[in-house]
Parts: structure tokens; sequence; C-alpha cells
């Protein structure tokens, strides 16, 4: 019974002495590890980089080795190569607590972990390194200067169904959970951020306007809706792993059930 | 006899990395690596002037770029059987490990894409050539990643017999500590912390290569004692979580 070293006596799951002896340490490291990825992340993509809010597409050449060759952006993409692993803990806590659910199977769990292993790279990682490669040589010719400016951006703004598949499998996940891990709203509400993906499509096509990568519709809204979803997904997580009674924690799983 | 799978996975590893290392060795760049300083015209010469190393190497490293992955599944497997609260850090290292291959695999078609037309625009050229060697070098965020985990799945493992020894989890976390300042070639053109550099080159790839010999002794340890423990107690999983 080496399991029953972790489970305190009955009842006594909130009563902890300190952080190191919480049971769940390990799931409140990982929880944690999500508002400073996020902070890390308004630095990287605000502050330093500049990538957030997005020039226009129409940028001029003169403009867009000035973008290139701005003091932090090879900074920015440094520390984004540095943590952007970091969202690994996240995802992970996400399956631990999907996994807890009632009604769903591990299906959905696989789906979401090969979802995540792809996501981050296209949309994140990929155009980090496209606005690395002109801040490291500005002296490209310009075209090559300006493929990467729009290559970077294309696939910031619109690398989205890495993203629009994960929405699916969540929603379909929380619909289907009978035990409640997640709220119901959080589902209707990853319908809605799936929609704003969708509106973001243009961005392809529209090189000024509201569709266009840094528009109103395609950029503002999305960006200003996932924030939002991103904090409720973050408090649902953090009252998901608080309300998890300490008897589950601590089992090996047996061979077939890995 | 659930650890066969395991044991082949394992061996695959001295396998693979006998060839990742004649694939390094006969690549020409990397003993000693180019340099980022080089011009468009000395990259597109270095292509041309040893066009039959570089496509060689790379299409091997095409090949076997990701053959570490059955191993680090190994990992995975011996993490599930860690007394641990809960399997977040074992899921977390899976797309961690998922993440760092895809790079190393942009890497490679980098590299063989800069040699597919050596009469290319030399701009051209060095841009590939650029970006292979970022995305060879500088993603360290999820080996980081991939050691923090271990290290705190082991720190935290509360079995009778822990799957790992305490110190393998210094171990990792010494490795990412020595990896991650990789991640400034993105930024600097020479020095020790240019691709080329003592710190991101060579003590990089060294601290790499001791970890897989090292994780691999290790590994071998655990699937033996997940042996041993099979033959002593047939029924511990029923036991266990009934």
């Amino acid at each position: 019974m080496t399991g029953a070293v972790l489970v305190p006596a009955s009842g006594s799951g909130t009563a902890t002495k300190g952080f190191f002896d919480n049971p769940k340490l390990d799931q409140w490291i990982c929880f944690w590890s999500i508002p400073v990825f996020y902070t890390l992340f308004g630095v990287i993509f605000v502050l330093l980089g500049r990538i957030m809010p997005p020039p226009t597409p129409t940028l001029s050449t003169a403009g867009i080795v000035a973008f290139m060759t701005s003091p932090n952006l090879s900074l920015a993409v440094v520390l984004l190569a540095l943590s952007l692993g970091m969202y690994a803990l996240n995802s992970g806590l996400m399956l631990t607590q999907m996994k807890r659910m009632e009604g769903v199977s591990p299906v959905l769990r696989y789906a979401y972990i090969a979802v995540l292993g792809v996501g981050g790279l296209p949309g994140c990682l990929f155009p980090g390194y496209m606005f690395a490669l002109g801040a490291f040589r500005p002296e490209y010719d310009p075209e090559i200067l300006a493929m990467l400016y729009d290559l970077g951006f294309l696939c910031f703004v619109g690398s989205l169904g890495c993203f629009v598949i994960q929405y699916v499998v969540f929603t379909i996940a929380v619909f289907l959970d009978k035990r409640g891990i997640f709220p119901k709203w959080l589902g209707y509400f990853s319908i809605w951020t799936l929609v704003t993906e969708l509106v973001a499509t243009p961005v392809f096509v529209m090189q000024t306007g509201p569709y266009a990568w840094d528009g109103l519709l395609s950029f503002y809204q999305g960006t200003v809706i996932w924030v939002a979803w991103q904090t409720c997904v973050t408090i649902c997580l953090f009252r998901a792993i608080k309300s998890q009674p300490v008897e589950e924690l601590g089992l090996p799983l047996r061979p077939d059930e890995i | 006899m659930h650890t066969k799978d395991q044991r082949i996975c394992l061996w695959l590893v001295p396998f693979f990395g006998s060839l990742f290392i004649f694939a390094f060795w006969n690549f020409q760049g990397f003993f000693p690596p180019m340099s980022p300083t080089m011009s468009a015209e000395e990259v597109a010469a270095f292509y041309r002037d040893n066009l039959g190393n570089i496509r060689s190497s790379m299409i091997l490293c095409n090949v076997i770029g990701v053959s570490l992955i059955p191993f680090y599944t190994v990992i995975v497997v011996q993490m599930m059987r860690m007394v641990n609260a809960s399997r977040v850090f074992a899921y977390s290292y899976l797309i961690a490990v998922i993440n760092g291959g895809t790079l190393f695999a942009l890497a490679d078609l980098a590299w063989l894409n800069a040699a597919f037309r050596p009469d290319r625009d030399p701009q051209l050229t060095m841009l590939l050539n650029d970006l292979a060697w970022f995305a060879f070098i500088t993603p360290v965020g999820f080996v980081i990643v991939q050691s923090f985990c271990l290290a705190m799945a082991v720190y935290l493992d509360k079995g009778a017999r822990p799957v790992f020894p305490r110190w393998v989890a210094h171990f990792n976390i010494v490795t990412a500590l020595l990896i991650a300042p990789s991640a400034f070639a993105l930024m600097y053109k020479t020095g020790p912390l240019a691709w080329d550099g003592a710190i991101s080159f060579w003590l990089h790839i060294t601290t790499y290569a001791l970890y897989v010999v090292v994780m691999f002794f290790v590994v071998r340890a655990a699937i033996r004692q997940q042996d041993d423990e099979a033959l002593s107690v047939p029924s511990s999983w029923k036991e266990q979580t009934a």
C-alpha cells in the first residue's frame, strides 16, 4: 500500500501545514506556472518584441527594417525559446483534470495531447524565429526581410487550426463530463472563442481593414476574448484542483491504464 | 513481463546514438561548427564544397532525427510507476518531448533544402542555414521543461523503492541549467554564446550527449527494478488500487 503514504487522515485535505506539505504540490507547481508563463508572454510579445499589437501588413520596406532592428526583438525571442516549454506544464495540468471526468473516454485526452504537441510551434515559436532571423541579419535583401515579416505575422495571428481543434476537444469533454469538473458555461465560452478564431481566417487574404492581421476583428477581438477565456480556464482549473478529494491522489496506474 | 518493449526501446539508444555520432562527424559543419559571421558567399561556397557530406549526413539525420523519442517514452512509462500524487509531470514531459522532437526534424530539413540547389542565391542559402542552426541550437525551453518535470517527479516520488534515485533529479536540474544559455545564440554572432561558441555549441552538445548516456544506465536500472517487483509481488497493482 505505497499509495496510502500520501493520503492524510480523512477530511484534513485542505488543512495542510505549508506549501511543501501540500499533497497536491505537483499540480500546484504546474498551476502557478500558468500566470508566470502568461506574464512572460506579455513581456515578450508586448513590451520587448513589440509584436503585439502587430504593425500593419502594408508597412514600408524601411518600416520593416526598423521593426526587425528594434533593440529588444532578439531578446524577446530568446526569452520565448527559454520559456515556451512551460506551456507543456499548463497542458499536462489540463490533462490531469480531464482524466477525472466521468463519462469521458481517454480518446479526448489523447486528442488533446496530440493537438497540444503540434499547437505551440507554428503559432508561437516559428513566428518568433522568423523575427529573430530578421533581427539577426538586418543586412538580408529587403525582399527576404519582407517575407520573414509576412511569414512571422501570418503564422502568429493566422495559425488557428490547432487551437480550433483544442477548443472542440475541450468543449466535447466539458459537455460529456457527468462529474462537473469544469462548469458547463466554460464549454459555451470555448465555442465563442473558437468562433473568434474562425473570424480571423481572412488574415491570409486581407491586407487592410478589420480582417487584416492588425485588424479590429482578426486581432483585437480575438485577443480580448482569448485573454478572457484563458483567465476563466485558469480560475476553473484552480477550483478543480482545490476541490479534488485527496483520496483520489497518489495511486500508481495499472500498466494497462497508462 | 511488461518490460520487453521497454528494453527494446532502451537498446535503440546506443544504436541510433552511434549513427548520430557518425552523421555529426561526417557533416563537416560541426567540427569545428560553422561560424555565424560567415558571409552569404562563404556559406554558399561551404555548401558547394561539402555537398556530398552535407547531403549524406542530413539525409541520415532526417531518418534518425526523432529516434530518441522511444527512449523518452520509456522514461514516461517509468514516471507513471512513481508514487506521485498525480500524473501531471509525466503528461507534461510527454508534450515537451513531442515539441522538442519536431524542432530537430525542422533543422535537418532546412540544411537539406540549403544543399538541394547549391547555385541558389547565396542570401537564400544563408537564410536556410541560419534557420537550421537556430532550430538545432536554440529551442532549449522544451529540454528545460522535460528535465524539470522528471526532476520534480523524482523529488516527489513517495514510493518505498523510488523508481529513480534522488541524484537523478539533481542531475536533470544541472543539465537544464547548462543547456539553457544556448537560447542566446539567437542574439550573438560572436563569443561563447554564439551558435559556434564554447557555451552554446560545445557545452550544449557535450552535456546532452553525457545526459543521454547517463540516463541510459539510469533507465536500465529502473526497468530491472520493475522486473524484480513484478516477480516478487505479482498482484501489487490490484492491491494498490483496491
